[in-house]
């Protein structure tokens, strides 16, 4: 166990099912810290749902995850927030009522920093507004870091999407994470945004930050990751560097299987 | 009479405005299954059907066709407003909507204080006859008409949503848009008969209880309130549930006023309904299913 | 121009202030419907904090209301108490009472939070109704005294105008401050995708109830101010019409705005004053009203307002 030191996440027989299909079945492996891991699979392999697991918005049949040696089983998803684990969502989920404006959502990202409270609005205004400019500066630090602090005072609605794919990531950033969850951030991009995002994604990581992407662009998961782990219909099927999955006969024949279903796509 | 025919009567109360409770509870679900809404304005229905009956019969119309005439007008005003008052906000937010049917019914309400006044108003009973005795209590005649119509209505929605290809393919609306429109139903004309099912529906509960019961322009809130309260428990979407619930709640009303308390009532059906929300949000006989992230 | 736009508040607080000295001579007539109206503007920017920013239907706003009138009325008509800890007695009960419900009915959804607040209504009703002895029933609390606090007696109207709309400045300036904040901000975070808030860390279930105990103590000040006023607190005052009156000066003003709900409820307490030789007819309208604001203006009476001057201040930056 000396090794697992440096494991900052463990995810020990993680099974899930939905009304009797599994999704997930005995899932095992483990996230190295400060490295960039893909899990990839055909669709429907359970990789959403182990992200949705992992923090914290789906219970597990079975199974523990570990952060840090910690168990995140059983604890809720802000409480899971808290230690330092943030993710973006496959389907962009941006806050967008009342005019929230792009600078409103990155300083959102920075809610486990400021704590607000009532008492902190209506009477230590001096205290909140010092924090508050400390966590704006932040906030336009982690938008210029993706390339968007032209667009702090506009609405999210207003962006491209591949904007607010970036955005969501500035949003991420900004709770200092330790670990970034990322569903599918890059897919809907076009290939210079694609491009573009495999330069931030190596920024990130020189930034000591641990990477689990999710990702069918194969393009990128072969050149940012360090390790890749393969699920298949919820089962892990392989493990390793990106040259030896992309040489596994498992890994071919589980992917040829799946372009036959999604006509090839 | 003895303690045996009070509980009997108490029964008897119950079964009356449980078939109240039942028809709007019924009602609510109907357009809440086809169109995702629930409708503030159901009550409304109630007074204007009761009402608009009341005006039939005094201008010499026969009964049945006053009755009929009355089911009518009140499903064309809830089919009308479905099409010029709802359809044209159909994607706001649920608080809109909401607010969207608390508007319409203070319009309604408001159309019903200018049309019949202030004062209340009553019908006589659909058909001559005395009390009928049962086991030491009494059973008014109208409460058997009450009955008999709710079950009536009942088995119409069913035939209709059963085994009427147009009843199916609005049932389906609620769960499959695509396979809705293949059964040659858009689901704008759904949401249209739905409203003009509820609203009919609704009018035809107000109709029933008229002759026991002293109708205004403002009669409506109460029992609308109590719908929501049996399709809450129900399950929201479940014709089965609602009626269940419905003649539920009206007996437990029943009996809470006559052995426990009448003036802490409805402080006791309120109290049961934020707990059944709470502890089964699904309703009572609701299915319960597991929440999607 | 540009400056007036800026300063329309000093304005808006010097007419407040000298309009009873100047233009009214101040009929007790008219320093109430102008009571009446501040009373309403804190309940529509209380629940617009719940609602507007927090995201959460409330069908039921008039509890607190409620709990704020009786506690002062009782307290103080029965009991002797004085005013001022009348009025922090049924803010802290309504308070309570919000805090004690609020995880359980917050944590329901859209129709079903919807009846959970109108039944939490139903009950405070029934309740005052019922319980006869404390709060006299159906026929109503006699002789609330009017309020005072130690050495000054608000028993003229127009120092009792001042008073409310003092507290009116204060409700709406301190709202704003909230709305504002970085807590208004993780409001508006739960109101957008509770899921995603979660993801951030925010605790979605009490910020919820944070907002929600906030919201009942306006309301219950609003109660308090009520009942000082009336001297006579009978249960009809308080029912689900109230709180649905409160709902539609909401989206009347614009909700989510805070000043949009304060403009829906003066513009809608001050309508029957124009329209009073037409009284069976302020339902209809109302109806109608909100019903067109609803279909063709959704962001309310201050959306369009803040049209006209953004039209205006572009013309004259021209």
């Amino acid at each position: 166990m000396a090794q697992s030191a440096e494991m900052i996440l463990r995810i020990a027989d993680v099974t899930k099912s939905f009304e009797g299909v599994h999704a997930l079945t005995d899932v095992t492996f483990e996230v190295r810290a400060g490295h960039i891991k893909a899990l990839i699979g055909p669709n429907g392999a359970g990789k959403t749902t182990l992200l949705n697991v992992i923090n914290g918005l789906l219970p597990p049949d079975i199974g523990h995850i570990y952060f840090r040696g910690q168990e995140l089983i059983g604890m809720s998803t802000d409480r899971i927030a808290l230690l330092g684990l943030s993710r973006t969502f496959q389907l962009i989920r941006l806050f967008t009522v009342n005019n929230a404006t792009v600078l409103d959502n990155v300083m959102l990202g920075a809610h486990k920093l400021l704590k607000p409270t009532i008492c902190g609005a209506l009477f230590f205004r001096r205290k909140t507004a010092r924090e508050e400019r400390v966590v704006r500066e932040q906030a336009m630090d982690a938008l210029a870091f993706v390339g968007l602090e032209w667009a702090a005072a506009m609405l999210p609605g207003a962006l491209s999407f591949g904007n607010q794919r970036l955005l969501e990531l500035a949003r991420s950033l900004m709770s200092q994470p330790e670990l970034l969850l990322l569903d599918e951030p890059a897919s809907g991009l076009n290939d210079a945004e694609v491009e573009g995002f495999m330069q931030l994604l190596s920024a990130i990581r020189a930034r000591g930050i641990t990477i689990l992407l999710v990702e069918h662009n194969m393009k990128l998961v072969m050149n940012v990751s360090d390790e890749i782990v393969v699920l298949d219909f919820g089962r892990w099927l392989a493990e390793g560097a990106p040259a030896a999955i992309c040489a596994d006969p498992k890994v071919i024949e589980a992917y040829l299987g799946a372009c036959m279903e999604n006509g090839g796509s | 009479m003895n303690e045996f025919s009070t509980l009997v009567q108490f029964f008897f109360s119950g079964l009356t405005s449980g078939s109240v409770y039942a028809l709007i509870a019924v009602s609510l679900v109907i357009v809440y299954k086809v169109s995702l809404l629930i409708c503030f304005a159901q009550g409304e229905f109630f007074v204007i059907g009761a009402l608009t009956m009341v005006t039939l019969t005094s201008k010499g119309l026969p009964m049945p066709l006053a009755f009929a005439c009355s089911v009518l007008i009140s499903a064309a005003v809830g089919a009308l407003v479905e099409r010029f008052l709802i359809r044209p906000i159909r994607d706001a937010s649920v608080g809109s909507l909401i607010v969207m049917t608390i508007a319409i019914s203070l319009a309604l309400r408001g159309l019903a204080l200018l049309i019949w006044g202030k004062e209340s108003k009553i019908l006589p009973p659909f058909s001559a006859g005395k009390p009928i005795g049962v086991f030491g209590a009494t059973l008014q005649p109208q409460v058997l008409w009450i009955i008999g119509i709710t079950i009536l209505v009942l088995l119409v929605i069913w035939l209709f949503f059963e085994k009427t290809t147009m009843g199916v393919a609005m049932r389906a609306c609620a769960e499959n848009r695509l396979g809705a429109s293949l059964m040659g139903i858009s689901t704008e004309k759904a949401a249209f008969l739905s409203w003009a099912w509820g609203s009919g529906i609704g009018a035809l509960a107000g109709m029933a209880v008229a002759p026991l019961l002293f109708m205004q322009y403002s009669s409506g809130v109460m029992p609308m309130v109590k719908g929501f309260i049996a399709m809450s428990v129900g399950g929201l979407a479940s014709i089965v549930g609602a009626v269940v619930a419905g003649y539920l709640l009206g007996v437990v009303e029943a009996y809470t006023i006559g052995l426990i308390s009448s003036q802490f009532s409805d402080t006791i059906v309120f109290t049961l309904l934020i707990i059944v929300l709470i502890f089964k949000p699904s309703g009572l006989f609701g299915a319960t299913r597991s929440r999607e992230v | 121009m540009r400056r007036l736009g800026r300063y329309w508040w000093i304005i808006l607080l010097l007419f407040i202030a000298l309009y009873p000295p100047t233009l009214g001579g101040m009929s007790a007539y008219k320093s109430g419907v102008l009571i009446f109206v501040g009373i309403y503007i804190i309940l529509a920017v209380s629940l617009d904090l719940l609602m507007g920013f927090a995201g959460q239907i409330s069908v039921g706003h008039a509890a607190f209301f409620a709990i704020g009138a009786y506690v002062s009325g009782i307290l103080t008509a029965k009991y002797g108490a004085s005013p001022v800890l009348a009025l922090i007695a049924g803010m802290a009960l309504s308070g309570a009472v919000a805090w004690g419900v609020g995880r359980p009915v917050l944590a329901l959804k859209e129709y079903y939070l919807a009846m959970a607040t109108l039944a939490l209504n139903e009950i405070i009703v029934t309740l005052i109704i019922g319980l006869q002895w404390l709060t006299g029933g159906a026929s109503g609390l006699r002789d609330v005294p009017a309020f005072s606090v130690p050495g000054f007696s608000f028993d003229n109207h127009v120092h009792y105008y001042y008073l409310v709309w003092a507290m009116v400045l204060l409700v709406v300036g301190s709202s704003v401050a909230v709305a504002r904040s970085p807590f208004g901000r993780t409001l508006i975070a739960i109101h957008s995708d509770e899921t995603a808030a979660k993801t951030f860390g925010i605790d979605c279930a009490r910020y919820k109830v944070r907002a929600y105990v906030l919201s009942a103590c306006y309301a219950s000040l609003a109660g308090s101010l009520f009942a000082h006023y009336m001297g006579f607190l009978a249960p009809d005052d308080f029912g689900v019409m109230t709180s649905i009156n409160i709902l539609v000066m909401l989206y009347l003003g614009g909700i989510g705005t805070i000043y949009g709900p304060a403009l829906g409820a003066v513009f809608l307490k001050l309508l029957p004053e124009f329209t009073y030789q037409f009284q069976d007819y302020e339902l209809l309208m109302n109806g109608i009203i909100l019903i067109v604001v609803l279909v063709f203006m959704p962001r309310g009476l201050f959306g369009i307002l803040t049209g006209i001057k953004e039209r205006v201040f572009a013309r004259s930056a021209r």
